[in-house]
């Protein structure tokens, strides 16, 4: 009885699966000249370009309904020999690397075409042509010493307040704790803002990014509320200075990203400025960290560790975004980041609230008021 | 037990439908090197496609190689009053898909079936008859430049999607002048392809030349309102990879029309020599003695030049955009006793 019962449980859960693969097959199938509607237009995406040696590489992606043929490159609108690897043909989705032998100037601006099959040209503006960086050591190190200015230090000296709110007060220590809260509901906007704006830029349409950031943002919730639940259950209120610093840096990897893409692209300047913007910005940061295991007594190894996890994605992040940059995984990462950060605030509310602490108190409100606030205006630097 | 093997078939279902997205990015990998010459000389290797209009032998359906020394007389006969009569037909059509250059399909409207349409070719005082017969899908007619009556002037007469038109008049003035389908929208009807070259020979003849047509044409092939291509006679880089031969001593006689839209001028500039330039061809004294004639939509006129030298010499637009786009070309000259450059 019990294993017929349980067959006609899994039957039941499988027919409807059963019953949208035959409606699929026949909407592709027999069906398709009725669903017939319209016109498909071809489209590709020129997801990046690239200046390397005498060539300029740019990546396209087939974003449209229907197969393409990639026909034609030209550079500022004049026809050039090229080579499409690993070949002209793009299924929907796939992706090819077309190589345009040309010598290019430093820093002159060029607007790279492609024309497919049925005559449509297709553009990309470059503002300003820089060469591509290699994966070299000397990159590598110099990326980490970002990271580490951007990420560690300011985290460090942020912990550093830890004696001061030591055996203060508890309606201070309901301040500091909102101020916290307040401070990481910043980053969470801020990232998903960032978020929205490379999928909006940088990622064709097919791969409806803001979705992507929205799915992203609630499965890492989703993901840390879940494990959060059982860390808490397992190592007691310590795993509060985890989740944050966990947090905190999902989000120093998207800082990272962002440093390590402008270096990439060649911005150096502008990645100068993110590097002075963020290391000052991220000190709040390290206070955050420090007003969640106050009330504990950490060993100093426990303290560094949480320094490193929430500081030293930031060298990852620049890795990755300078040698290895791909608009949907900065997006994933970003929504990931903010995903993880929402998770923390909500922990953090749910602290001041077992400690005895109220929204309405004037600590409270204050406490999420100035962190906002203070972000606000550190972000002004960035 | 049951919640563990709802949470494996969950993921089975996720791990499927990722490997169903991601297997079309990943490519069948080709091993076979090709190789093309860049603009500069460089020689490039891939294990890809190469893309490249200059060298890639296209399957064009136009061979611009036949078009560019042909030229339509007509059914010739004699009327009772002894003028000579030529009979034209000319089918247009706006459904043909060509291969306009290596990889790239577009839409051309054609007069019997080709982008230009045919060279119609008479002498002055001759009678032409042109019988139309529209086959396409939308109204066309056929409008000559030159000189007739008002009712054969293929404006207010459109012809609809079945219909035929006889347009009778006789050939004049002398010179070359375009033809071209005259419905609105003007330049869409244009700029598809519905245009062709209409020679008028004076009585007496012109010297015997080494003679050829050059329509100077555009292609807008994805409907911006700018021409993603440029050529003379359509196919774009077309005599840069088939160069024009020709004979060194001999006469070479350009008939040259101007049908490029969208862009205010177009120009033709040869190298190595210059060429006595006929505006519209009306007069049989040059007026101008060069290299580089600019002509503005339907401008047109005769080139007359002699090559003394052997070798390999470019024409082009001087308007270099247009050049860089296709509208580009090799004149082969050939040394006495047949021996060329290279042969």
């Amino acid at each position: 009885m019990e294993a017929r019962s349980r067959g006609r449980a899994v039957a039941g859960g499988i027919v409807p699966l059963v019953l949208v693969a035959v409606l699929l097959a026949y909407m592709l199938g027999p069906g398709s000249e009725m669903l017939r509607l319209g016109v498909p237009l071809p489209e590709i995406s020129i997801e990046r370009v690239d200046f390397v040696g005498s060539e300029i590489l740019a990546t396209v992606r087939n974003t449209g309904p229907v197969p393409v043929d990639v026909a034609l490159a030209d550079v500022n609108d004049r026809i050039q020999p090229a080579a499409v690897e690993p070949d002209r043909h793009l299924e929907r989705l796939e992706s090819a690397l077309v190589r345009i032998p040309f010598e290019w100037n430093v820093a002159e601006p060029y607007a790279i075409g492609i024309t497919t099959d049925d005559g449509t040209r297709f553009e990309k503006m470059v503002d300003a042509a820089a060469p591509a960086t290699r994966p070299t050591w000397d990159l590598a190190a110099f990326f980490a010493l970002v990271g580490t200015f951007v990420g560690v230090v300011p985290v460090v000296i942020g912990m550093l307040w830890l004696p001061f709110l030591r055996g203060m007060s508890s309606a201070r220590y309901h301040f500091f704790l909102a101020l916290t809260a307040g401070l990481l509901l910043f980053l969470a906007i801020d990232a998903t803002e960032e978020a929205l704006d490379i999928s909006r830029n940088d990622l064709a349409g097919a791969f409806n990014g803001a979705l992507l950031v929205a799915t992203a943002i609630a499965l890492s919730f989703l993901a840390l509320y879940y494990s959060g639940e059982r860390l808490a259950g397992r190592t007691g209120p310590a795993a509060a200075g985890l989740m944050i610093s966990v947090g905190i840096g999902l989000h120093n990897f998207g800082e990272g990203l962002a440093i390590g893409a402008a270096i990439g692209i060649g911005s150096l300047a502008f990645g100068t400025f993110l590097i002075v913007g963020f290391t000052l910005h991220n000190v709040t940061e390290g206070l955050a960290i420090a007003a969640s295991v106050s009330r504990r007594r950490p060993a100093l190894p426990v303290l560094a560790a949480l320094a490193m996890i929430a500081g030293a994605p930031a060298i990852l992040g620049a890795w990755t975004g300078g040698f290895a940059y791909s608009p949907m995984a900065s997006a994933i990462f970003l929504g990931v980041g903010a995903g993880a950060i929402l998770q923390v605030v909500l922990v953090v509310l749910r602290w001041i609230r077992n400690e005895g602490g109220r929204f309405s108190s004037p600590s409270v409100t204050l406490g999420l008021a100035s962190g906002m606030l203070v972000m606000y205006l550190t972000s002004i630097l960035v | 037990m049951i919640s563990r093997s709802r949470a494996v078939l969950a993921a089975v279902l996720v791990a499927g439908l990722s490997a169903v997205i991601a297997l079309p990015m990943i490519s069948d990998a080709q091993t076979e090197v090709r190789t093309f010459v860049t603009h500069n000389g460089a020689i490039v290797k891939t294990s890809g496609d190469v893309l490249d209009p200059l060298y890639t032998p296209s399957t064009v359906e136009f061979d611009p190689d036949e078009f560019l020394r042909n030229f339509e007389y007509g059914r010739v006969s004699i009327s009772e009053t002894g003028q000579t009569v030529r009979d034209f037909t000319i089918i247009a059509r706006d459904d043909l898909i060509q291969e306009v250059s290596p990889g790239v399909f577009y839409n051309v409207w054609t007069f019997n079936g080709t982008v230009p349409g045919p060279t119609l070719r008479a002498t002055e005082g001759d009678l032409l008859r042109i019988n139309f017969i529209n086959n396409g899908s939308k109204a066309h007619t056929i409008h000559f430049h030159g000189i007739h009556p008002a009712g054969m002037d293929g404006v207010f007469e459109p012809v609809g999607s079945g219909g035929r038109f006889v347009y009778e008049f006789e050939a004049g003035p002398v010179g070359v002048h375009p033809y071209h389908c005259h419905i609105m929208p003007l330049e869409e009807h244009i700029v598809h392809g519905l245009y062709g070259m209409f020679i008028v020979d004076p009585r007496e003849g012109r010297e015997p030349a080494d003679e050829m047509v050059m329509v100077l044409n555009g292609l807008d092939t994805d409907f911006d309102g700018e021409n993603n291509f440029y050529a003379a006679n359509t196919i774009p880089f077309y005599y840069q990879h088939h160069p024009i031969q020709i004979d060194a001593g001999d006469l070479v006689r350009i008939y040259v029309a101007n049908m490029v839209e969208f862009d205010p001028i177009n120009n033709f500039h040869l190298h190595g020599n210059l060429y006595k330039y006929y505006p519209t061809g009306t007069d049989v004294v040059p007026s101008f003695y060069t290299d580089m004639i600019t002509l503005s939509q339907t401008e047109r006129g005769i080139m007359e030049f002699t090559y003394e030298h052997p070798g390999k010499y470019l024409f082009h637009a001087h308007k270099v955009e247009f050049s860089e786009k296709g509208w580009v070309g090799i004149f082969l000259v050939r040394g006495d006793g047949g021996e060329g450059y290279g042969s």
